[in-house]
């Protein structure tokens, strides 16, 4: 039995804005608990037959928007091979990436990017940043959970006929006028929440382990992980969220 | 007729506010001004542009700017500049109001100016300066900027070829503005003993050229150092015209241009902020590295970032960072690092209340690398203030701290600090929080608690 969970990490070095690591290392932390070796391959511009089906588990962080095309025309030939990968297999794709794996970027100075045309979702670059906590209650592995973190919005997603992947507690989301939190399709999420996400919300971090041990036929583990640190830091940022001033829409009249 | 009573009332309400307060007033004279005469800046008399510097990037302008107006004015130089700090538009207008006459002339041999790098095509639509000299651009408060590229293109909107360039030779978005300038002038700071490497999986940052991977041979400050894009060979130049070098840190000494200068801050950001402000004084105001050197003798940062606070028989080393950039948190974490004796690291990483909305993020602290701090004999770690302590110490466990060597404490109480600092056996305590924290903890001090 294949006991290597192996993580295909795309472009740390062009997309490293919001200590995104952190994600890395909560998916490895979490496979060293259960027992696993992780190995953790870096895919840049440079790396030679890329194929998505070697990886257990994709994490693409975010990214300025300057340096998409090149990593588009990279990704392009791999099309097939990713929407296969997401049918079964965990991706997660954070802040201004999203675009990437969209239909279409359209930038503030009216220039547009093809995206890969993954999730059927448009980008819209703001015009000015929206920097704010972000807490929303989601579905993943059929498992609910809350999800809270940071988002720092420059970009608008429209997602058309694209489940969300979370419905907002408090935050901006999407647009800032719908009550939807990023996008799933099949086991890819595709979030506003950036920075160590899977730090702060180990719960989804253990489903993601979760579905890779299911993926791989292993069994899976049983043993929970020790949550109360992390569920103390939701209890806390939740409080501040409650005290808040705010001039967001409230999600009730969204 | 608009700019006099402009004019007029800025320097009234200059002078009201000095009369109530020295250290107040900065920005509201000028804000005034501007809502009189929205192009008041424009229309004082008497300035040359050439004769005008701005000093922009994410850090180290303030200190640059503080450099080169001590050196100018030591070596007779009459300077206007704004090196209490207001760097905006209403705060260069509240100067230039104060140091006018009462017609709007104004004379000086240089203006030199901080310039915030987001507003900064506001001032230069105002105020065309010829010269400017930028220290970096690095991930610096996202909740405004939101990444690097954004304040990049602010100031490509500015940039052109009637400019002279000052350049840090070593931070590639910085250096790669040469080629829109008439003339670009690099200036770095040579290897050095707390120079640093970090691990494989800590990233670096796209090439601006080509976008492909760049590497850093070593870092002198976090994500500044000698750096080179193996794909289209876009480099650092290995000894750049101004270059800090022979870092002596024990004689607290170093060279440039085979200069000895003392070293009044011997911190490894200084250093950049030292071979800038030589590059400005000799490039666009011909004051030589020999003239400016005589000034490094009696230099005093206003607003530094280090204080040291004496508490009953413990040593207090205060280190203020910039929320949301990894960099200055990085370098607080190496000055520490660097210290081999027992210590006890108090960090109160904070939620972020520049404007509304408040919120709690932490994970700039993640670009961090914390193993060297961890590696240096840290007796226990505080991991204090509402509603980020939990992020900031689970920060520490996935460096492998162990759990039981953290104190949590979700608040801001400074008697709670004081009670934690007091359990430790060490008298070398760190700290790192923000500034109106440690005003409090100063005044807990003073006010006889020591």
């Amino acid at each position: 039995m294949d006991m290597i969970l192996k993580i295909g990490w795309l472009f740390p070095n062009t997309f490293n804005l919001h200590g995104d690591r952190g994600n890395i290392l909560a998916i490895k932390a979490e496979g060293l608990r259960r027992g696993y070796k992780v190995e953790v391959f870096q895919i840049n511009l440079e790396t030679k037959d890329f194929d998505p089906m070697d990886y257990d588990f994709i994490f693409c962080p975010p990214g300025e928007i300057v340096h998409f095309k090149p990593v588009i025309e990279f990704l392009k030939p791999h099309n097939e091979a990713l929407m296969t990968f997401i049918e079964n297999r965990p991706m997660l794709v954070t802040g201004t990436s999203i675009g990437i794996f969209g239909e279409e970027i359209h930038r503030d100075d009216n220039s547009s990017i093809k995206g890969l045309g993954i999730v059927n979702l448009e980008v819209y670059e703001s015009h000015v940043v929206y920097g704010d906590d972000l807490y929303y209650h989601c579905q993943y592995n059929g498992n609910k959970m809350e999800i809270i973190g940071n988002q720092i919005q420059m970009m608008h997603v429209e997602i058309q006929e694209e489940s969300p992947f979370g419905q907002l507690i408090y935050g901006y989301g999407n647009t800032g006028n719908t009550k939807f939190e990023g996008a799933r399709s099949g086991k890819g999420i595709f979030t506003n929440t950036l920075g160590p996400v899977l730090v702060c919300n180990p719960w989804l971090t253990e489903e993601i382990v979760n579905l890779i041990e299911v993926n791989k036929g292993l069994p899976v583990w049983e043993e929970k992980r020790d949550n109360s640190l992390e569920l103390n830091s939701l209890k806390t940022k939740v409080a501040l969220i409650e005290k808040k001033e705010s001039k967001l829409i409230k999600i009730s009249e969204r | 007729m608009k700019f006099y009573f402009a004019l007029w009332l800025a320097k009234i309400l200059g002078v009201a506010i000095n009369l109530v307060s020295k250290d107040r007033g900065t920005n509201l004279p000028g804000e005034k001004a501007l809502a009189i005469d929205p192009s008041f800046v424009k229309n004082f008399k008497n300035i040359d542009y050439s004769k005008v510097i701005f000093i922009t990037g994410t850090n180290g302008k303030s200190s640059t700017t503080n450099l080169v107006d001590h050196i100018l004015k030591e070596n007779g130089k009459k300077i206007i500049s704004n090196i209490e700090g207001a760097n905006l538009l209403s705060g260069i207008a509240t100067i230039l109001a104060k140091e006018s006459t009462l017609t709007g002339k104004l004379k000086a041999d240089y203006f030199i100016f901080e310039t915030d790098e987001r507003y900064l095509p506001l001032v230069y639509a105002q105020l065309p300066a010829e010269n400017m000299l930028i220290t970096n651009l690095q991930k610096d408060q996202v909740q405004r900027n939101g990444d690097p590229d954004f304040i990049y293109r602010k100031l490509k909107e500015v940039i052109n070829p009637q400019m002279t360039l000052i350049l840090n030779n070593e931070e590639p978005r910085s250096r790669s503005f040469e080629e829109s300038s008439y003339r670009s002038v690099y200036y770095g700071v040579e290897r050095h003993d707390e120079s640093f490497n970090k691990g494989i999986d800590y990233p670096t940052q796209a090439c601006l050229k080509c976008h492909h991977d760049m590497v850093f041979d070593y870092y002198n400050v976090d994500s500044i150092g000698a750096f080179h894009c193996d794909f289209c060979g876009y480099a650092s130049e290995t000894i750049p015209e101004y270059q800090v070098n022979d870092i002596n840190f024990k004689e607290k000494t170093f060279k440039l241009k085979g200069v000895d200068y003392n070293m009044p801050y011997d911190l490894p950001f200084m250093f950049y902020n030292y071979a800038g402000a030589l590059a400005i004084c000799q490039e666009i105001c011909d004051i030589s590295p020999q003239k400016a050197a005589k000034a490094f003798n009696n230099f005093k940062n206003i607003g530094g970032r280090f204080e040291v606070l004496k508490y009953k028989d413990k040593t207090i080393k205060y280190m203020r960072i910039k929320q949301e950039n990894p960099d200055t948190l990085q370098s607080a974490l190496n000055i520490m690092a660097f210290d081999k004796q027992e210590k006890m690291v108090a960090l109160g990483l904070y939620t972020l209340v520049d404007f509304i909305p408040h919120y709690a993020n932490t994970f700039y602290a993640f670009d961090c690398d914390f193993k060297p701090l961890i590696d240096s004999k840290v007796e226990r770690y505080l991991c204090f203030s509402e509603h980020v302590s939990y992020d900031t110490a689970n920060r520490l466990i996935y460096e492998g701290v162990d759990k039981e060597d953290i104190t949590i404490m979700d608040s801001d109480n400074i008697k709670e600090i004081f009670a934690e600092i007091d359990k430790a056996e060490t008298n070398n305590i760190y700290l790192i929080t923000w500034i109106s924290t440690f005003e409090k903890m100063k005044k807990f001090i003073e006010g006889g608690q020591n």
